[in-house]
């Protein structure tokens, strides 16, 4: 396929879209690229008129791509341990020294990506990464339990775009703590990350996500969980004017394990979009998911989380849904869409949803005691928060209070 | 140092509006402590309300002043600043929160509002020790959040303990009472006593003459339908002990 027909797939491609494919055509020819570009190009920038869609636009967000202009939040920082991987939005930057049981791979060809056509964004990743010369996917082997966290440190310097793909293969009884913090800085920025985790392997994951107030990001997790693995997500976003995050896991081994907690706190002009899907492809896996949201006025959170129980492999299995936010002013929006579609008999699946104020009695008593009414807000908000940030990794989880604290008390 | 006049509110909108207060007048001065009674529905803690700042009641008239200054005028958290404080008559649940985080916030943010420096940690600590330990208040009920699975008593005897550690010179106390076993009557009873001084007053609302056999009031006021229609010295509360309300409800019209 040319450029040309590519261009032609699109109808009526957006400024935006034409300087997507203008990136694409600089890239050498391959089957897998041109591949995961098409999963791309069927629809362009995803838009609300697609139904995983509908509340985040990314087409209508970002007419043309533009320089980004990060919005410095107070953030996470690596630990002393921590083994930095910074990715400064064209490569990899990555410690001479690994531990046993830590190798890195540099790919110089693009990679095929999974789901491709059910998510987009981490499609285009794919397709515009992974070439000679620049060190934007790699590919993380580890084969033993590791002590320290590895840190990755998504920090762009007034870009306009920035893609990166990395993928965790975590060998049986091998566990890794990874530590993100994409800090913004690129008109539009898709990471793609992945997780196969074999047998046994064991892998958390914190995360937070900051950007500017003009800036379309998406930070996709693809997740593969074998027999008695488990995985542990925990995740704090600020937003931009539009992020997705969005994790892809499926099962694929008897007794696996994943927790799945979010915290959002979209300022006025952000959008935050958690979005996940869980296939329950084994038998007694177990699922808990704890999403939590505070918006400000003209703040945007949306919330999309399913689980997926097929017949037979799906046995047993144990999934707890909960999406909670609070509107903390008029002018608020949260969206959110919680779905179970369960196919097998012998399951324990529940889901709760709920979104409302801060209990206005209690704001009154805090004020009484003498507490500013911004600040009880922030006191009420933060221990509302904490909750879903608790399974975070010990060298980040009070970071992380703090942000939302500095946040929720206009310090940032 | 209290002093209301001719203070009338409502509450509600439209069809549901409804006149609580309807010109009421009373005086606190400094160093005394006054009781109020009255039958349920009288207004006893929507004027406690009114005077702390809570929203959803509508001053028509009158005015509130403490130590010449205009309460109503004031914000909940500056009145708090100015020494006003409210045990509740139903203390409310702060999911999260730990009892110690909330009044060293609280306390810090009230200093902060008055100029003056903030209380050091150890502090803070040693007080609420000291307190808690007079109050029956042990360290882990104070690691909990804030009335979170309180008992009733507890909940009561937690807002005496924030009270005592404030040292607020205008107190409220909206049936503190009620709720209370006889040994933590006298405990906060004790309590409140510890506060008196020529600097503070306080305004303790009950139904009982129990507390005030341990609080000796200085004045004893009856609140019914909106306004004080009868003040006396203790002995006021003895004779409604004894004779009810329609006595002095009927001496009245
Ligand atoms: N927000 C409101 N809307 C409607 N009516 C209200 C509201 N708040 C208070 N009232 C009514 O005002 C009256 C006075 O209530 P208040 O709570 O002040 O009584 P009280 O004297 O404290 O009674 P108790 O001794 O039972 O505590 C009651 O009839 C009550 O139902
Ligand atoms: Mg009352």
């Amino acid at each position: 396929m040319t450029l040309a027909d590519l261009k032609e797939q699109f109808g009526d491609p957006t400024p935006a879209e034409l300087q997507l494919i203008a990136k694409y055509g600089e890239l050498p020819e391959d089957a897998r690229r041109l591949r995961a570009f098409e999963a791309f190009a069927k629809n362009g920038l995803p838009h609300r008129r697609m139904e995983q869609w509908k509340w985040t636009d990314f087409r209508h967000a970002i007419h043309a791509i533009e320089t980004g202009q990060p919005r410095r939040e107070k953030t996470i920082e690596p630990s002393d341990d921590a083994l930095v991987f910074r990715f400064d939005g064209k490569s990899w930057h990555v410690p001479q020294d690994l531990p046993d049981g830590l190798s890195v791979f540099e790919k110089s060809e693009a990679q095929a990506v999974g789901n491709a056509e059910e998510l987009p964004l981490a499609a285009l990743a794919g397709a515009l990464t992974g070439q000679s010369g620049r060190a934007d996917l790699l590919q993380v082997e580890v084969t033993k339990p590791i002590k320290q966290p590895v840190f990755l440190d998504f920090d762009y310097e007034r870009l306009e775009t920035a893609f990166a793909r990395i993928a965790f293969v975590v060998r049986p009884e091998a566990k890794v703590d990874v530590i993100e913090r994409h800090a913004g800085g690129a008109g539009f920025s898709s990471v793609l990350v992945e997780f196969g985790i074999q047998d046994g392997g064991h892998v958390t994951r914190s995360l937070l996500q900051s950007g500017g107030a003009e800036e379309a990001t998406a930070i996709t997790a693809g997740v593969t969980l074998g027999a008695q693995a488990v995985y542990e997500q925990t995740a704090l976003a600020f937003g931009a004017k539009v992020a997705r995050i969005e994790t892809r896991l499926a099962y694929e081994g008897e007794a696996g394990r994943a927790h799945i907690n979010a915290a959002y706190l979209p300022a006025d002009g952000y959008h935050v979009d958690f979005t996940s899907h869980v296939r329950h492809g084994a038998q007694s896996c177990v699922t808990r998911q704890l999403t939590k949201g505070a918006v400000n006025d003209g703040g945007r959170g949306v919330f999309q989380g399913k689980f997926h129980v097929p017949r037979s492999v799906g046995q047993h299995t144990d999934a707890d849904m909960q999406h909670q936010a609070i509107l903390l002013e008029n002018g608020a929006e949260v969206y959110a869409k919680p779905e179970l579609e369960i196919y097998a008999d012998d399951v324990e699946c529940a889901h709760g949803n709920t979104s409302g104020q801060l209990d206005e009695t209690a704001l009154f008593y805090m004020r009484q005691r003498g507490i500013p009414h911004m600040e009880a807000r922030a006191l009420l908000t933060e221990a509302f928060i904490a909750e879903a940030l608790e399974t975070a990794h010990p060298s980040v989880r009070d970071s992380l209070l703090e942000a939302s604290r500095a946040f929720l008390r206009n310090e940032a | 140092m209290l002093k209301l006049d001719n203070l009338s509110a409502r509450v509600g909108e439209e069809e549901s509006e409804k006149t609580i207060l309807n010109g009421l007048s009373l005086e606190v001065p400094a160093g005394e402590v006054h009781a109020i009674m009255g039958p349920n529905g009288a207004g006893k803690s929507t004027l406690a309300y009114l005077l702390t700042g809570r929203e959803g009641y509508e001053v028509t008239g009158g005015t509130a002043t403490l130590d010449g200054k205009d309460l109503l005028a004031m914000e909940p958290e500056d009145r708090a600043a100015h020494g006003v404080f409210l045990s509740f008559q139903y203390p409310v649940e702060i999911p999260g929160v730990p009892v110690m985080t909330f009044v060293r916030t609280a306390m810090n943010a009230q200093r902060k509002a008055r100029g003056e420096e903030e209380m050091s940690a150890p502090e803070f600590i040693k007080k609420a020790r000291e307190i808690g330990g007079i109050l029956n208040i042990d360290a882990e009920m104070l690691k909990r959040p804030v009335n979170v699975g309180f008992s009733g008593g507890e909940k009561k005897r937690l807002e005496i303990f924030q009270m005592m550690m404030m040292e607020p010179r205008f107190s409220i106390l909206d049936e503190t009472d009620s709720g209370l076993d006889i040994d933590a009557l006298k405990t906060v009873a004790n309590g409140v006593n510890a506060l008196r001084s020529p600097e503070r007053s306080m305004l303790v609302i009950t139904h009982y003459q129990r507390l005030l056999d341990h609080i000796r009031p200085d004045k004893v006021h009856v609140l019914a339908k909106g306004r004080i229609i009868k003040s006396g010295g203790p002995e006021l509360a003895e004779q409604l002990e004894r004779d009810g309300y329609d006595g002095i409800l009927g001496e009245v019209a």
